[in-house]
């Protein structure tokens, strides 16, 4: 992998690893997340699933891949890759293998698989300090079975078991569940926020990745135009000021020490980037729920302060 | 009894449709049994629904494979191999079409042996409500076809979409689409005979070794097969006079159906390309334009 | 050739370890843990060339076994019922991927109540997955069995993983003297696993495992599954026939123990056969035509033989390990269902005994042939669940110290 980061659009690979015709939705974040990602890693890779939307990007007969990939099951995609990474180890080591036939290991999950039900096989994997990539595309909440909460679905959202209601105006009444710390703790050498609508951010993460050993993990936050309630032409510019108002804050920690890649020079108010989603609507109609809008800016505000970079 | 299935693609409101109706013709008095089939939540993935009308309780269970009317709300479905809308229509049976086109031209395009009834449910939702919302004309013209009464198919406009809209979200709107959409369309006396059963044996299953029957794809990157530029109700056309080459449009493409051509002029693979229309937004110069679907591919 | 005493869970590690395999990803649970604690030590000396890992449960550590097997690695593991059960999903994945898997399972009853000693309602649990199943008596048996899996699960007409099952306890930590074959002969036996369908390689890249959708594309895998395993007794017959060959020792799907001439016959699986052989001995010397059928095969189930086998006798009965709460002994359904349509079929008897280990005393196997000579002459009975008198006096002792019963 060249180490020399990239600056333009121009910049970015050519060729497509994921083809098109899959029946992702239109405007999937996730998908040009995937896209991306697939560039920076090339297609000597296997890919191995736990159960997600993108479970259904290969469906016998037809795969968009010109990689390998192997769907395991909601809780262990990180075992999968560990028993793919080991096989492959072993086999090249006795020499049943040739070395030229080696693949990167990379799995693919959504935030339900990554925050509840895989942190016990990901833990596992980071513990055992498993040669591999983690990509979990983050819609916040569980997507393919229709938009149910997950650990990943943030304070004030709606989703299909936290509809708003007289008794619980408020949607979701968690907050989001910290991923990047509790990952950050295993100590993996490589771990990062991207986004859709910075590939080039995206793009010279994975070639900085590339250099260690070892896990190496990104969380991407997904607009999602069926579960956000938003038009799919707006899934990049969702992504934007899910970064521009400090929601989502792109960085990378080295062996646990962490960096921001992309700091706004001024944060716009996150109202600009929850006013547009149908699942933040009950915040703003028939009256403000001014209370919970207050808090989740807060909180954004928090992070920020807590990172010495704002004021 | 009368037997209709409804389809369509995941996002164009199948289900509602399908309840629209089926509501409709329980609050008239009959026996209904609804259903929709679907599998992950996927807008764009072909999606069938199935609905039972009959003054008799109903012996029925599972899909209709011999319906006697069947709805088509995204005319490209009749040529997916997967859809296969038409299959099993009982002879005489009606279909019900989304199209611009009319009943002769469609035939003629997909040899179609039925009654044909066609409405442009896209346009006429475009002109009242602003945008494609498909369930509520389909389930309505399919009432009024069927001879349902003119204030059941309102209550049961009212009624489902009630729990799918709040007010000033366009409920009314819809309501009054409803009614127009059910006063377009003249009922039918549908008449079907049981068309003679597809000669389809049953086999003894042989053995094929897992080299063959594993669920595993030999094949590499074949899903542009799915051709799902049949997702489309508007398509990015790009004015090369106005475009800088920045490639802004490539970078922000999901499902990366856009290349260079020779000049190094973006060009789209218009088989797939599912019309999210991100790259009209993406354009700095503004110079894609989004232009209504009316070719069918 | 060596011949030494081994535990069934030594015999086991010595199974695996002759296969030559590549894989070994583990997870402690009673009573299989030593099979894998001896596979670590040999790794880590160099005696076995292969890589341990100790993964983060069971479920993961199935999902790890079958990953590799799909890459094209010689893969083993082991576990136990919780453990199984606990990664159940990814025994019916597994077996749907079509790789070839080995797996040793030390049978132990279900919690609750937790027990750590052996019945056959976990391995049962998995019978409809589409994994083969070897049930084992001695610890020889166990030893062979993993070598006949291998070879059994890599042909290329099966390409199902297979589960070879010893009872805790009485198997796993029971010395018997045990015949450990030559690594050249077992190499003739057993070549390389060299995959033509599922790996992963950078040159041939593949989808495995993918999702259908469909019914009848769903079907068609699900019903060469069933062809497949059905095949694998055709297989099984072969294979073995090489075996006895080779090693001197045969291993039908079935054994029949003094069942030529009997007229009442016992049905049994695993190691307490033993103890049903002897019972079968005594009963013959009380004069009663007495035989027994040891299931060894269970899936596929080796139908034709069972029928073959138990047609014309005047009474059979099923002694069940295990339990379907509310219907009875599993096997005496699957042994009724295969002779149903015969014309000759036996009056067919039901009894549950030794769960969670408990033991089955003389006294008991007299009272399974009394009611087969009961039901001969006068109508079948049951099913029985086997208990004795001194064992409810025992469990009431238990029941009044934990201030369970009444005023007494």
């Amino acid at each position: 992998m060249k180490e020399e980061p990239i600056k333009s659009f121009r910049d970015i690979p050519g060729d497509e690893v994921i083809f098109s015709g899959t029946p992702a939705c239109a405007g999937c974040g996730g998908l040009l997340t995937l896209r991306h990602c697939l560039k920076a890693l090339g297609d000597r890779i296997v890919i191995v699933n736990a159960a997600c939307c993108f479970t259904l990007l290969a469906i016998y007969p037809l795969t968009p891949f010109r990689n390998s990939w192997l769907y395991t099951a909601m809780a262990s995609a990180p075992a999968g890759a560990q028993g793919v990474r080991d096989a492959l180890d072993v086999l090249i080591e006795k020499g049943k293998l040739d070395s030229e036939e080696d693949l990167k290991v990379v799995v693919l999950t959504g935030d339900g698989s990554a925050y509840d039900m895989g942190l016990s096989s990901t833990s596992g994997a980071l513990d055992r300090d498993l040669d591999f990539y983690y990509i979990c595309y983050d819609n916040e909440a569980y997507g393919n079975t229709g938009f149910q909460k997950s650990g990943a679905t943030p304070l004030g959202s709606k989703t299909a078991t936290t509809p708003p209601g007289k008794r619980h105006p408020m949607g979701s009444e968690l907050p989001k569940k910290d991923l990047f710390d509790i990952w950050k703790s295993h100590r993996p050498p490589y771990l990062a926020t991207i986004s859709p609508a910075y590939p080039l951010d995206l793009i010279n993460k994975f070639r900085r990745a590339g250099q260690h050993r070892g896990p190496k993990l990104f969380i991407s936050l997904v607009p999602c135009p069926p579960g956000w309630g938003t038009d799919p032409s707006r899934s990049v510019d969702l992504a934007k000021l899910s970064v521009e108002t400090g929601v989502w804050a792109l960085k990378e920690a080295v062996s646990g020490e962490v960096r921001h890649t992309v700091v706004p020079k001024r944060f716009k108010p996150v109202e600009e980037y929850l006013r547009g989603q149908g699942r933040f609507a009950h915040l703003f109609r028939p009256a403000r729920q001014e209370e919970t809008l207050m808090e989740i800016q807060e909180r954004v505000d928090e992070y920020w302060r807590l990172h010495k970079l704002l004021l | 009894m009368l037997s209709l299935r409804v389809h369509g693609r995941g996002g164009q409101g199948v289900k509602v449709a399908s309840r629209i109706l089926g509501t409709a013709a329980f609050l008239e008095g009959f026996y209904v049994q609804d259903f929709p089939l679907y599998g992950a939540e996927r807008r764009g993935a072909p999606i069938a629904a199935f609905v039972h009308i009959s003054e008799d309780p109903i012996m029925e269970r599972g899909v209709i494979s011999d319906p006697d009317m069947v709805v088509v709300m995204d005319e490209t479905l009749l040529q997916d191999a997967g859809a296969k809308p038409l299959s099993g229509l009982r002879t005489n049976g009606v279909v019900l079409i989304n199209t611009s086109r009319t009943p002769e031209e469609v035939t003629a395009d997909h040899g179609v042996e039925a009654q044909v009834v066609t409405l442009d449910m896209t346009k006429m939702s475009l002109t009242m409500l602003g945008e494609s919302i498909l369930s509520t004309p389909a389930g309505s013209a399919a009432a009024g076809i069927v001879g349902i009464g003119e204030e059941y198919l309102k209550e049961a406009a009212e009624r489902v979409l009630a729990g799918i809209l709040s007010e000033g979200e366009g409920l009314d709107e819809n309501v009054k689409l409803a009614l127009s959409v059910f006063r377009a369309v003249t009922p039918l006396d549908i008449k079907t005979v049981e068309a003679p059963p597809e000669a389809s044996p049953v086999i003894i299953v042989s053995f094929e070794p897992a080299q063959i029957s594993s669920p595993t794809i030999n094949a590499l990157g074949n899903s542009p097969l799915r051709r799902t530029g049949n997702w489309r109700v508007f398509r990015p056309v790009w004015n090369h006079k106005v475009c800088t080459k920045c490639m802004a449009c490539l970078a922000r493409c999901p499902d990366g159906c856009i290349s260079l051509d020779e000049e190094g002029f973006p060009c789209v693979d218009y088989e797939n390309c599912k019309g999210c229309l991100i790259c009209v937004r993406a354009c700095p110069a503004e110079g894609i334009e989004k232009v209504r679907e009316a070719q069918v591919l | 050739m060596k011949r030494d005493m081994l535990t069934g869970n030594a015999a086991a590690a010595w199974g695996v370890r002759l296969a030559e395999v590549d894989y070994v990803p583990a997870y402690p649970i009673t009573p299989q843990t030593e099979i894998i604690e001896t596979l670590a030590k040999w790794i880590s000396d160099g005696m076995m060339d292969a890589r341990f890992v100790s993964m983060d449960s069971e479920h993961s550590m199935i999902t790890a076994a079958g990953a590799a097997s799909a890459t094209g690695a010689r893969t083993f593991t082991a576990t136990s019922s919780q453990g199984l059960l606990y990664g159940f999903e990814m025994i019916y994945t597994v077996a749907g991927w079509r790789v070839p898997l080995v797996m040793v399972n030390v049978s132990r009853g279900l919690s609750s109540p937790l027990t750590l000693e052996p019945d056959h309602n976990d391995i049962f649990a998995i019978r409809d997955s589409g994994f083969l199943q070897i049930h084992c008596e001695t610890c020889q048996e166990v030893l062979d069995s993993i070598i006949l899996a291998y070879r059994l699960a890599e042909d290329e007409q099966v390409l199902l993983p297979v589960m070879v099952n010893m009872d805790g306890f009485y198997l796993s930590f029971t010395r018997e003297p045990v015949e450990i074959p030559d690594p050249e002969e077992v190499r003739e036996f057993l070549p390389p696993y060299r995959p033509k369908h599922a790996f992963f390689m950078a040159s041939r890249p593949m989808a495995q495992g993918v999702a259908v959708l469909g019914g009848s594309a769903y079907s068609y895998f699900k019903y060469q599954m069933h062809l497949a395993s059905l095949k694998a007794l055709e297989v099984y017959g072969e294979i073995c026939a090489e075996f006895e060959k080779k090693f001197h020792r045969g291993y039908g799907p079935v054994e029949g123990y003094m069942l030529e001439d009997a007229e009442y016959a016992l049905v049994m699986a695993g190691s307490f056969s033993t103890l049903g052989k002897k019972a079968v001995k005594r009963a013959r010397d009380r004069g009663i035509r007495a035989g027994l059928l040891k299931l060894r095969l269970l899936r596929p189930f080796p139908e034709a033989y069972i029928r073959r086998a138990l047609e014309g006798k005047r009474a059979v009965s099923v002694l069940d390990q295990n339990i379907s709460v509310g219907k009875g002994g599993i096997l005496y359904s699957e042994v009724a269902s295969c002779l149903f349509n015969s014309k000759k079929k036996p009056v067919l008897l039901s009894f549950i005994g030794g769960l969670g280990g408990k033991n089955i005393s003389p006294q008991e196997f007299e009272f399974i042939f009394e009611k087969m000579i009961e039901a001969f002459e006068g109508g079948p009975s049951g099913p029985h669940l086997l208990y004795t008198e001194k064992e409810w006096d025992d469990i009431s002792i238990l029941k009044r110290t934990a201030e369970k019963e009444g005023d007494a």
